[in-house]
């Protein structure tokens, strides 16, 4: 399986970097006021933002061709989470587009979002 | 054909250049959270928004007279992607778009210049000189850059091909960026780029990079390749802002979309 590319210092993203972890609970109130909450998922899903600038044209049409050949969200792939070095191994694009900006030569900034997935049952 | 002009300078367009890809994914969200996901290879588009500043009045005049013959998004024209390498599958030279000489040899997975491993050792087995080129679709008479890292282990010299252009390059046993510049014929709406080992050479390769300017930039990788035949104004409008005297500014919206 593919992995998410790194840059040329071997990192994967870059400060301000972000991640979230999201759960599904369901609540069912009751009239007397109480609740019942239960999981409506079998775990969390995991989520990064990943914001990179200062790169250059090598880094920047790496990152493109990576979109690419995943076509965009539909293609899986392991992520190694930057904070804890844990890999993800069924991990997609949160989104289908990527913006390119070259500010400059070798002064290209882009971000990307990954998103775990749920394995199908 | 119509193609985009080119700057006086030689350049497609001037930095900072926007360039968006998008794909397209038709996603069945499940109340669980998984998802079943399908391609649509045919919604997918790539935009290119072009800043233009301090533009001459004769490079104004040629984009002014490019949209108004394009009626704006009407019309289709030929656009090189100015931030891409316009050679497609540069990392994979088995590839049907390379075509190969038959007593040439190719061998992948060798240890490329950046530390990787997409160099590709060639062999040239025969008794002349044998070529590795891809055709590219795209006006000829345009400026181009054709650059190559190679290296040999024996001191040897290549020649590299542009068009009807060539120029000879001496290798030794270190990556060095070997490369050529110029216009291919200036009627032909298609230019070949190659490589011609002489015999009994063998050199490793990486990185063989088309760029619709004078010099190379930073090697970037690509399967798609930069020329798209069918690309588009997005806008129908051209707003362009005189700031002195044969001083003019302009942002060009290109839009390129695989169902057009």
């Amino acid at each position: 399986m593919a992995s998410f590319p790194s840059l040329k210092t071997s990192a994967v993203t870059q400060y301000p970097a972000a991640k979230a972890v999201k759960f599904q609970n369901q609540v069912v109130r009751f009239v007397d006021g109480t609740e019942q909450r239960y999981r409506d998922c079998a775990g969390p899903l995991r989520q990064w933002v990943i914001r990179l600038s200062e790169l250059d044209e090598t880094e920047m049409a790496t990152l493109e061709q990576f979109l690419v050949s995943n076509q965009g969200s539909l293609g899986n792939f392991s992520f190694t989470d930057p904070w804890d070095k844990q890999t993800y191994s069924n991990c997609s694009f949160a989104d289908d587009a990527m913006n390119l900006t070259s500010i400059e030569e070798m002064r290209g900034n882009t971000s990307v979002t990954v998103q775990e997935n749920r394995a199908q049952p | 054909m119509s193609v985009y002009p080119q700057l006086v300078s030689g350049v497609m367009s001037q930095f900072p250049i926007v360039k968006q890809r998008r794909m397209r994914t038709v996603v069945n969200a499940a109340a669980d959270g998984s998802s079943i996901k399908l391609a649509d290879p045919a919604g997918a588009t790539v935009g290119w928004q072009l800043r233009y500043a301090n533009l001459s009045d004769t490079e104004l005049a040629a984009l002014q007279q490019f949209f108004t013959a394009m009626e704006g998004s009407l019309n289709s024209f030929t656009f090189l992607d100015p931030v891409a390498n316009l050679l497609a599958w540069s990392e994979d030279l088995t590839n049907a778009v390379w075509q190969a000489a038959p007593f040439l040899t190719l061998s992948g997975d060798a240890p490329d210049s950046l530390g990787g491993r997409n160099a590709w050792r060639l062999a040239n087995s025969g008794e002349g000189a044998q070529t590795l080129t891809q055709v590219l679709n795209a006006p000829a008479c345009y400026t181009y850059c054709f650059s190559v890292y190679a290296f040999s282990s024996q001191p040897v010299t290549i020649r590299l091909q542009l068009g009807s252009n060539s120029a000879q390059a001496a290798l030794n046993s270190r990556w060095s960026r070997v490369q050529i510049s110029g216009t291919g014929d200036a009627t032909a709406s298609s230019i070949e780029f190659g490589i011609e080992l002489p015999a009994g050479a063998t050199v490793n390769v990486f990185g063989p990079q088309v760029e619709a300017q004078p010099a190379p930039s930073a090697y970037k990788t690509g399967t798609t390749g930069g020329v798209y035949a069918s690309a588009r104004f997005r806008d129908d409008a051209f707003t362009l802002t005189s700031t002195d005297v044969n001083h003019h500014a302009a942002t060009v919206n290109i839009l390129y979309a695989n169902s057009l």
